[in-house]
């Protein structure tokens, strides 16, 4: 792990969960998979601290655990996995576009509780919807649980691996820790619950919850009694899912800006196509026929079938070539590139990068080498167009910044300069893990400048804080409109201007943030598309 | 002596005779009563007067008349050269084979052997009585080429037309390269509002080079005669600045601009992402990025470029 990503880990631990869990967290980052004692001792905690941190952990699913031989448990970190609280946000965004407010929240509340039963999470859901509207109508339970089924059966939310009961389960001790195993076909598979009732607001002054069958608890607090239906299954948001749903959004979007409307669209209904049927980390989606794609698209698109087969012809043909003709039957036999997609976005950003750096003179050069694959300094000079000192300029400025190398090509064995050929030339898979790492430092520096401005004004929002809990107060006893205007006093206009400031500030930072994920997710994605292929 | 003038025209008229050349046999046979010392002496005589070429074939040596076009300039070289000495004869020859692309001093040096301080004194020599001239290559800017007054230089040596006197004429590429994008950009434009189906849409967004090179062309923003190539490499630095791509297709030989064939065919299109969230961030321009940590001079805190993002 590069010191910038152990460094983001730290904040992001730090900010979501607090120092004892950052520093649990951090050291196993650091020192690989280790067992209970070794970290206790390391980091000078007590033990019962390290148990705690290490539970929260491992209920957010960034610790593992594994049984070692003699009986050892050793915990390791998934720095990956910690990475992913950046993008909590977007998974929360997506979920709200596609199955309005509940799907946002279901998803919310699995991600800020790492692991629930759908009891539970129904239940909660239900709660807070109610808060939202207006007097007198409460969310039912069952308009959660349907949202909640939606979700299982596009499998943006996955049952957890289960605690694996043997058939002879009396002999020998008991493991030091479980293994957990999960069905492949059990794990969207949604429990039978019959979740009868609707949400409660939290107030006191509620509305009766008359003509209720008697499955409903009546008091909120002590339904620790009842035996909760789906007890052990436990349910999580399924990450990959939502990775395979950005891509697809980036390929849309690409095909969008590149071509015109009715091919993104297109394109987003044989991507829909395949979204169950590739894993999402195949190369090639299966080959679709344009007969089945003619007829899986949006209805309320009206074209004819011979200006879909243009279309798909023109997508095949396309120099982005993210669509590829594997045969003639069904009409036409399509497959979506992925490799080749990701690949052409990553080297976008590259491109995009570079243009908004060194300038647009500095763009041409790059992506000059990287279509000619290797140049001599004076091939460089005569394709750009660009005078000679300049380009030479340009090319040694992107050479120090790492995002183009030399190759060097002897003609003589002594290796002399005079005597040697040397080849400008783009390396992308280097290139792209630079920047990358330069992502996450980026977003630590966002992070930190967002704490430092708040710090900075620590004792403003202090005293704003206490100025509302004044008038909180003092509405709910009752009180006229001077006294409230004078309460508001308290806080100078220079001082509320100082803080729209801060809070204008800190939203910019924390949306700069989002934008920099962005960018890390098209990166990551393409390195692991071409790791994995080797 | 009067006979040595006769020896003289009889050889010049036996050269003219036979104008591939003669060999020395050929006058013996001719004139037996002259002694071989006296031909000697004869034919270097013809010789130095520049009326005769020594050549060498695969039977000996022949001696060739010089013709008449020749023999016209060689008059005008005689009456310049008068006085002047074999070795600068002969570095004026190599210049002359050279051509229109130059040859460089040092090559000189090598074809006739000479050391260098006779070579510059003769360059010099040369230039100063209007013979030759040096010419400063595009390639190395250090490196002067010699070669006759009057010939009009290589396209190679003074760059085409993107150099004039030796600078990169940039401004005039970057009017060229707009003017070009402009162009295919609004006829990408027709094509997308005329609305028809996607394949006669996207055909007519193409433009061929030969199309473009008209345009220009027509334009008549350049004072220099533009080629077809002039035209493909200005749009090749379009496809490199990512705003137009080509494809090449099969072309009927005889069709406008058509070469060998087929046809380079060319089109605006847009990037297909929009600038990266990396670069909305003041961190991803900056120019101090590897400096900057927690605690040191530069840090996220004090970071100035944040400070003036910030209020906006």
């Amino acid at each position: 792990m590069t010191q910038a990503e152990i460094k983001l880990c730290s904040l992001l631990l730090q900010e979501h969960f607090g120092e004892i869990v950052e520093k649990i967290g951090v050291h196993l980052i650091r020192t690989g998979s280790q067992p209970l004692r070794v970290i206790v001792h390391d980091t000078a905690t007590s033990l019962d601290q390290v148990k705690k941190a290490l539970c929260v952990l491992i209920q957010h699913n960034l610790v593992l655990y594994q049984v070692h031989k003699r009986g050892v448990v050793e915990y390791e970190a998934q720095c990956n996995r910690v990475l992913r609280m950046l993008r909590y946000p977007r998974y929360i965004y997506t979920t709200k576009a596609l199955y309005g407010d509940t799907g946002e929240l279901i998803v919310e509340e699995l991600l800020l509780n790492g692991k629930m039963t759908m009891s539970a999470v129904v239940k909660k859901v239900a709660d807070r919807l109610t808060e939202t509207v207006e007097d007198g109508k409460t969310m039912d339970y069952a308009e959660v649980s349907n949202t909640f089924v939606q979700l299982a059966d596009t499998r943006f939310v996955q049952r957890c691996p289960m605690v694996h009961i043997p058939e002879n389960s009396d002999t020998g001790p008991s493991p030091p820790a479980p293994s957990l195993v999960i069905n492949e076909k059990d794990m969207y598979l949604v429990p039978k619950l019959s979740l009868i009732g609707k949400g409660k607001r939290r107030r006191s002054s509620d509305e009766d919850a008359a003509g209720e069958p008697k499955a409903k608890r009546p008091k909120r607090p002590m339904d620790s009694k009842e035996p909760i239906p789906d007890d052990g299954i436990y349910w999580q948001a399924n990450l990959d899912r939502f990775h395979q749903h950005f891509r697809d959004q980036a390929i849309v979007s690409a095909v969008a800006n590149r071509m015109d409307q009715t091919s993104s669209e297109i394109m987003r209904a044989m991507l829909r196509m395949s979204e169950v049927t590739t894993s999402s980390d195949a190369p090639f989606t299966q080959p679709l026929s344009s007969n089945e794609i003619f007829r899986s698209l949006p209805v309320g698109y009206n074209i004819s079938k011979q200006v879909l087969d243009q279309y798909l012809t023109l997508l095949a043909d396309d120099p982005l070539e993210f669509v590829g003709k594997s045969g003639d039957s069904g009409g036409g036999m399509y497959i979506i590139n992925f490799c080749k997609a990701l690949a052409s976005l990553a080297i976008a950003t590259l491109e995009s990068v570079i243009q908004e750096r060194f300038g647009s003179r500095c763009a041409r050069i790059f992506r000059l080498v990287l279509q000619k694959k290797h140049l001599e300094q004076k091939q460089v000079e005569d394709f750009a167009m660009i005078p000679a000192k300049e380009a030479k300029d340009m090319l040694y400025k992107m050479l120090s910044e790492n995002f183009i190398s030399l190759q060097e090509i002897p003609k003589t064995p002594d290796h002399a300069p005079s005597r040697t050929f040397y080849l400008y030339t783009v390396n992308v898979l280097s290139a792209v893990r630079m920047l990358l790492h330069r992502c996450y430092k980026s977003v630590s520096n966002l992070i930190e400048r967002r704490q430092f401005e708040t710090k900075e004004n620590k004792r403003l929002l202090e005293k704003s804080q206490r100025v509302e809990a004044i008038i909180a107060s003092v509405q709910a006893t009752g009180a006229e409109e001077a006294q409230l205007q004078e309460i508001e006093e308290m806080i100078t206009a220079p001082e509320r201007q100082q803080l729209e400031t801060l809070k204008r500030n800190v939203n910019k930072l924390d949306a700069s943030e989002i934008q920099v994920d962005e960018t890390i997710f098209l990166l990551e994605s393409y390195i692991e598309s071409t790791t994995k292929r080797q | 002596m009067p006979g040595d003038f006769a020896g003289l025209f009889k050889i010049i008229e036996l050269c003219h005779q036979f104008p591939h050349g003669i060999t020395d046999q050929v006058i013996q046979n001719e004139m037996p009563h002259i002694e071989a010392q006296q031909r000697a002496v004869a034919i270097n005589r013809l010789l130095s007067m520049g009326q005769l070429d020594l050549l060498r074939s695969s039977t000996g040596l022949l001696y060739r008349i010089k013709d008449s076009q020749n023999a016209g300039s060689v008059s005008f070289f005689l009456s310049k050269m008068k006085g002047s000495d074999n070795q600068e004869k002969l570095v004026y020859q190599i210049i002359e084979d050279a051509g229109n692309k130059g040859i460089w001093s040092r090559d000189i040096r090598y074809k006739s052997n000479l050391p260098l301080t006779e070579i510059n004194k003769i360059l010099k020599n040369l230039e100063s009585k209007k013979l030759i001239k040096a010419v400063k290559s595009v390639a190395a800017s250090k490196k002067k080429v010699y070669m006759l007054y009057n010939l009009q230089p290589d396209r190679s040596v003074t760059g085409g037309a993107w150099y004039s006197d030796q600078d990169f004429e940039s401004e005039f590429v970057e009017v060229l390269n707009q003017q070009c994008f402009k162009f295919l950009q609004s006829k990408a434009e027709t094509a997308r509002e005329s609305k028809q189906n996607p394949m006669i849409q996207r055909n007519s967004s193409f433009a061929s080079s030969h199309e473009v090179w008209k345009y220009i062309c027509e334009l008549g923003i350049s004072k220099v005669e533009l080629s077809m190539e002039d035209i493909e490499t200005i749009l090749n630095t379009l496809i490199y600045d990512g705003k137009v791509e080509m494809t090449i297709i099969a072309a009927k030989e005889g069709t406008v601009g058509s070469v060998d064939g087929h046809m380079k065919l060319y089109r605006a299109v847009s990037p297909i992402i929009p600038p990266t969230g990396l670069v909305r961030a003041p961190c991803g321009l900056c120019p101090v990025f590897d400096d900057c940590h927690e605690g040191g001079e530069i840090s996220p805190s004090n970071c100035i470029y944040m400070t003036e993002w910030l209020e906006f």
